[in-house]
C-alpha cells in the first residue's frame, strides 16, 4: 500500500487522542461506562493506527517489543499481588483490602482497571506489532 | 431454490429474534436484583458491569488475564522467533 501525507499527517495527530480517550475508559471505569478492556484495547488501537499508517519501525521505536512485554508481565504480577493483598488484610484472594469511603473512588477497583489496561493495551499491541512485522 | 432456502432461514431466525426480544425487557432475576441492590454497597463502583467483573467475579477476570497473557506467549514464541 502506498502511504500518503493525509494518512500520515492524520494518524499522527489521531494516535495521542486515541491514547487519551483509552487511559479516560480505563480510569473511570468505575463510575462510566468502560474499563480495563475496553480502554487497553482503544490503547492498543492507537499502536496499531500507528504501525500501520508510519510503518512498524515507527512503532517499535515508539513502544518496543521488550518494554511491552514487560509490562504485560509487570501488570499480571501487580493483579496477583493485589490478590494476595486480599489475602491478607481481609482474608479473601481478591478481597478488597482498602477503606472506602461512600461516594468516593473505589481504590481496589480502580487499580484493577488500571492494571488490566495496561496489560490488555501491551498484550493486544504486542500481539498486533508481532504479526505485522512478519506480514 | 438456494433463494428460498435463505429466504426461509432469515424469516425463522427473525422469528426467534421477535419472540426472544419482544418480552418484558430486560428480564427480571433473583440475581439481576441482587446485583442492582447491593453491587454499589458492595464493591464501590456506580458503573454494575465494573461492579460484577472486578468485585464479584474479579476471579473470572483473572482467569481471562492468563489467556491473554498465554495468547501472547504464543504469538511471540511462534511468530516473533527468527529476529
Amino acid at each position: 500500500m502506498r502511504k500518503t501525507d493525509i494518512l500520515d499527517v492524520v494518524a499522527r495527530k489521531l494516535a495521542p487522542y486515541m491514547f487519551l480517550f483509552g487511559l479516560y475508559l480505563v480510569t473511570f471505569g468505575d463510575s462510566s461506562p468502560g474499563g480495563g478492556f475496553q480502554g487497553g484495547v482503544v490503547i492498543a488501537s492507537g499502536i496499531i493506527l500507528i504501525a500501520l499508517a508510519r510503518g512498524t519501525g515507527t512503532a517499535e521505536q515508539l513502544f518496543p517489543a521488550r518494554n511491552l512485554a514487560a509490562l504485560e508481565t509487570f501488570s499480571f504480577g501487580v493483579f496477583l499481588l493485589a490478590g494476595v493483598l486480599g489475602i491478607v488484610v481481609v482474608a479473601a484472594f481478591l478481597g478488597d483490602p482498602f477503606d472506602r469511603d461512600p461516594g468516593g473512588i473505589p481504590w481496589f477497583v480502580f487499580l484493577l482497571n488500571i492494571v488490566i489496561g495496561l496489560k490488555v493495551a501491551a498484550g493486544t499491541g504486542l500481539i498486533c506489532l508481532t504479526l505485522f512485522r512478519e506480514a | 431454490m438456494a433463494r428460498v432456502a435463505e429466504v426461509l432461514a432469515i424469516l425463522l431466525i427473525a422469528a426467534f429474534l421477535f419472540a426472544a426480544l419482544s418480552g418484558p425487557h430486560p428480564a427480571e432475576s433473583a440475581l439481576r436484583g441482587a446485583v442492582v441492590e447491593r453491587g454499589y454497597d458492595e464493591t464501590g463502583a456506580v458503573n454494575l458491569v465494573t461492579a460484577i467483573y472486578l468485585g464479584f467475579r474479579a476471579f473470572d477476570t483473572l482467569g481471562e488475564t492468563i489467556v491473554l497473557l498465554l495468547a501472547v506467549s504464543g504469538v511471540v514464541v511462534l511468530v516473533g522467533r527468527h529476529r
